[in-house]
This record gives C-alpha cells, sequence and structure tokens, in this order.
C-alpha cells in the first residue's frame, strides 16, 4: 500500500504508510527561539534562517474551544453527513498552540482538559490530524 | 503639517439589491460629490476600497460619472480595506500631488459564507477549520473562562446594536430583537449565536477627502478634520483570527487593534475618554466586548461590565455602533469601514437625528478582519 500523503506537505513526521511514531512536524528557531507549526525554512517570527526541524510532543491541553455547529464552507472531508464537532486550540509543552478538530463528543470537551495527537487515514489516503482526550479524560 | 478634511459623504443602503456593483457605487459617489459641492472634473484622484469585486473595479464604477483621466486606484485589506484607502487619499493630499480625492468602498457579496479559499488553505478547509465564525467564538470562550464574561453580556451587544438601528434607514436589517428571542436564536459556533453575527451582503459609502485650504476656498459645509488614520496587520502571532492554524504560547505581542488604536491614538493627541462616539467591527457581539477593552474604553477583562452598565449605550458616556454596526447593517467588506465613517460625519455635523449622540466632537471608526489587518480612523469636527 503506498501513497499516503500528509493533508499539508512538512506537516507530519514519521512514517506515514506504516503509521509508526507519526507526530506534528515543527520549527524550532535557534535566535528567537519559537517553535512553530510545520517544517518552515524560515522563523515566522524573526525571519530568521537558522532554524531546525523538530517533532512536537503528542499531549496537549485544551487552551480554548468552540462547536462548529454548521458544515464549513468548501470541501470539508468530515463526517458525511454533517456532525457538529468541537474544534481545539490546544497548548503544547513545545511552546505553541495548534488549531486542530477534537474527536470526542463536543460537550465533553473543556478549557484546559489533557488531550492527545491523533493521526487520521482519510479514504483517500491522505493523512490528517485531531486531538482526543487523554489520561482520565478518556475513561469518563 | 498638511490639515485633511471630509466635506462631502455619500451612501447607498447596505442590503441586498438585485443592482450592480456599478449602480450603488455610482450612487454613493455621486452623493458625496453633491454633499461636498464638488464637481467630478474637479477630483484629483480615487481610491475604490473593495475586496471581492473583480479588478479595475474602481475605473468601472466611477467611470459612471463621467469621463476622466484620473488615477482610480482598488485597494485591499481585507475587512481594513476602506481605511487602507482612506490612508492613501490622506497621503495624497498631504503630499501636495492632490487638493481633493474620492475616497469610495463599495461590495457586492456572494450570498451566505464566502468562498473559503479566498483566505484558507485547502488543508485547513478539509480538516473543517474554514468557518469564520469558529475563530471569534474560540476568543469568546477563552474570555469567558479567564474572565467570567456571560452568554448574556454577549447577548446584549447584539440586543443593542439591533435596536439602534432601527433608527438607521441605511441597515439592512431595521428590527430591534428582545435578549430572550437572541439568546434563543441557534448557536453557531458556541457560545456565539445566529442574532450575534454579521452578514456579507451588498453596500457602498464615499466621502470627498480634501486640504483644509481648499475646503476653505470652496467654503465647504461642516468640514470634519481627519485627526488619524492607521492601517496595520498583526504582529506575529498576536491573533487568532483566520486563518490561523497555530500561535505562540510564549511571544506575547500586542493585539492588531490594541497597536492601530495607540498609533492613532498618539497621532490624533487624544486618548479613548476624549471620544464621543464609536463605529466598531462587531462581526460578532462578542468582538465588540473585546474591542472595548482594546480601544481602552476599559481595563482588560472589563467589557462585559461596560456593556451592563450601559456605558457604550447611545445615551451612554461612548456610545458604539449608533447606526447599529455590522450586525444589523451587514458587512460589505470593502464599503463597511467607508460606511462607518459616513455614520461618524453624519453624528459629528449633529445631522444623525434620533440617533443622535448629543453634542459629539470626536469619532472613532474600527475594522479588523483577515489577516489581522486592523484600520482605525478618529474624525474631530
Ligand atoms: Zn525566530
Amino acid at each position: 500500500m503506498s501513497g499516503r500523503r500528509a493533508v499539508r506537505d512538512g506537516l507530519l513526521v514519521g512514517n506515514l504508510e506504516t503509521g509508526e511514531e507519526v507526530a506534528l512536524a515543527g520549527t524550532g528557531c535557534r535566535i528567537c527561539g519559537e517553535v512553530t507549526l510545520g517544517q518552515n525554512r524560515l522563523c515566522p517570527n524573526c525571519g530568521g534562517e537558522e532554524v531546525e526541524p523538530l517533532a512536537l510532543s503528542a499531549k496537549g491541553k485544551v487552551w480554548t474551544y468552540t462547536v462548529v455547529r454548521y458544515p464549513p464552507p468548501g470541501d470539508y472531508k468530515g463526517a458525511d453527513p454533517f456532525r457538529p464537532f468541537a474544534l481545539g486550540l490546544v497548548e503544547l509543552p513545545d511552546g505553541l498552540r495548534v488549531l486542530a478538530p477534537l474527536s470526542c463528543a463536543p460537550e465533553q470537551v473543556r478549557i484546559g482538559m489533557d488531550v492527545v495527537f491523533q493521526p487520521r487515514v482519510r479514504p483517500d489516503g491522505v493523512i490528517q490530524f485531531e486531538y482526543a482526550p487523554a489520561g482520565e479524560e478518556a475513561a469518563q | 503639517m498638511t490639515e485633511v478634511v471630509i466635506i462631502g459623504a455619500g451612501i447607498h443602503p447596505f442590503g441586498r439589491f438585485d443592482k450592480s456593483a456599478e449602480e450603488i457605487g455610482s450612487f454613493a459617489a455621486r452623493a458625496a460629490l453633491q454633499d461636498a459641492g464638488v464637481a467630478w472634473a474637479d477630483v484629483q484622484a480615487s481610491y475604490l476600497s473593495r475586496m471581492y469585486l473583480p479588478a479595475t473595479s474602481g475605473a468601472r464604477i466611477l467611470r459612471r460619472l463621467g469621463g476622466t483621466d484620473m488615477p482610480i486606484v482598488d485597494v485591499e485589506a481585507a475587512c481594513a480595506s476602506g481605511g487602507a484607502a482612506l490612508h492613501q487619499a490622506l497621503l495624497a493630499i498631504r503630499s501636495g500631488e492632490c487638493e481633493v480625492v474620492m475616497v469610495l468602498g463599495a461590495e457586492k457579496m456572494p450570498r451566505g459564507f464566502m468562498d473559503p479559499r479566498m483566505i484558507y488553505a485547502d488543508w485547513q478547509i478539509e480538516m473543517g477549520m474554514s468557518l469564520n465564525p469558529a475563530y471569534w467564538s474560540m476568543r469568546a470562550m477563552r474570555h469567558m473562562h479567564e474572565f467570567g464574561t456571560t452568554e448574556l453580556q454577549i447577548a446584549k451587544i447584539a440586543y443593542k446594536n439591533h435596536k439602534n438601528s432601527v433608527h438607521n434607514p441605511n441597515a439592512m436589517y431595521q428590527k430591534a430583537f428582545s435578549l430572550e428571542e437572541i439568546l434563543n436564536s441557534p448557536l453557531v459556533c458556541d457560545p456565539i449565536r445566529r442574532l450575534e453575527i454579521c452578514a456579507p451582503d451588498d453596500g457602498a459609502a464615499a466621502v470627498v477627502v480634501a486640504s483644509a485650504d481648499f475646503a476653505r476656498r470652496i467654503g465647504a459645509r461642516k468640514p470634519i478634520r481627519i485627526a488619524a488614520c492607521v492601517h496595520t496587520i498583526a504582529r506575529y502571532s498576536a491573533d487568532f483570527r483566520c486563518p490561523a492554524d497555530s500561535m505562540s504560547a510564549t511571544a506575547h505581542n500586542d493585539g492588531p487593534t490594541e497597536v492601530t488604536a495607540a498609533k492613532a491614538y498618539e497621532k490624533a493627541g487624544l486618548g479613548a475618554s476624549d471620544i464621543n462616539c464609536f463605529e466598531v467591527q462587531d462581526t460578532d457581539a462578542f468582538c465588540e466586548l473585546e474591542i472595548y477593552e482594546e480601544l481602552q474604553l476599559c481595563p482588560l477583562g472589563e467589557g462585559g461590565r461596560l456593556i451592563d452598565e450601559g456605558v457604550t449605550d447611545i445615551t451612554g458616556k461612548h456610545p458604539v455602533n449608533m447606526s447599529g454596526g455590522l450586525i444589523s447593517k451587514g458587512e460589505p467588506v470593502g464599503a463597511s469601514h467607508l460606511g462607518q465613517v459616513v455614520e461618524l460625519v453624519t453624528q459629528l455635523r449633529g445631522e444623525a437625528g434620533p440617533r443622535q449622540v448629543d453634542g459629539a466632537k470626536v469619532g472613532l471608526g474600527h475594522v479588523l478582519g483577515a489577516g489581522g489587518n486592523c484600520a482605525v480612523t478618529i474624525l474631530q469636527r
């Protein structure tokens, strides 16, 4: 089986074919210290070239969220028929907050709750990602 | 520095019309010229603010007023397009190149949600991140969490703006809603509801801008001084409005409204407390509440208290969105800031009828949108 690809170039690291050790790609800046999402040649904060590729932590906390109750416009690849879903801004210990869908029921989401990164392979072979409740929260 | 004034203002109602952009745009431009008592042939340059209209729309629209060889330039900066265009006029006059400039904002918007590819990458659309209200709503959720702001306080802003719009014949919805109706309207993105967000629509607004010398020479009626007109974009990670995919948890830059307002206050030599009336970007009701804080009408976290105390009511100390705001007028993106400017000119001239703010001498218009584009204009009589 081949042909799996990330929903955006440079967004994921790991073995996309087997799904092993797949994580969000990040870029660390040696000049300003900012960590940014995806593989970047230049630091989006300071424009510096002295950057290094990173794999971002899988664990994070919901910093804020909303529940999207209408189908987003355009070529949305989520549940069909549409189901309301939570969209969260997840704070990672690496020092950034990442926007992503949350896989749990919207009413389960709380600000501050622990979540974990989950790649999701779509039927078209494209790998996107979401966050799921972690630890105790997952057990509830 | 050359003093720059607005000598004429005109508007085509905001709403949904079976009319072309050329029709509504030229209507507003003509109204502004008539109000200024200036002939089209005397205007030396024109700027069109628009986002969704096709290339060279400025020339297409303004050609209707008669043949001309002046420069006509389209300006685009998302929701702040009108501020960017007005700023160009200010520069043209201050440079000495021009004495009289037309600034027109016009838009005809697609119905419903806008084509997301205008501002989002494909992967964001595929993952469900292309509903604009989601971004505003996440800010609201965080504000509620940190400061205890309530859904009722957010609804009160929508209530105020809908109520004000009843007296504005240029608003799309001129209808008051009860707090109960607002709080019972469907959630779009939690906690923001249908009656708390603005809809895209059509509209046009225009001003004739001139040097103060020119205004004196022609004996302009009630010229209004442009005390400041500033356009900026958000600093790194300072705003997670669309189309953000991530933001820093460590870098803390001031938001675009705070930065733009601070620059405008400095240029005008004025502070928030000196300003008698405001027209601000109420893309959603929470957005207005947050802007109270960012414009320094109150400390961080106290926007809810301000609406509770009626400070921003039309009879309050600092009325906000006397026109009904975008929540009731709709947002024809390119025209929205010029619409605010026309409202402020009308207020400062004392001609706003039942929605007049008593004794208004200084007014502030604010817009904010995609890419963290923000503009603040301060007008003074
Ligand atoms: Zn850097």
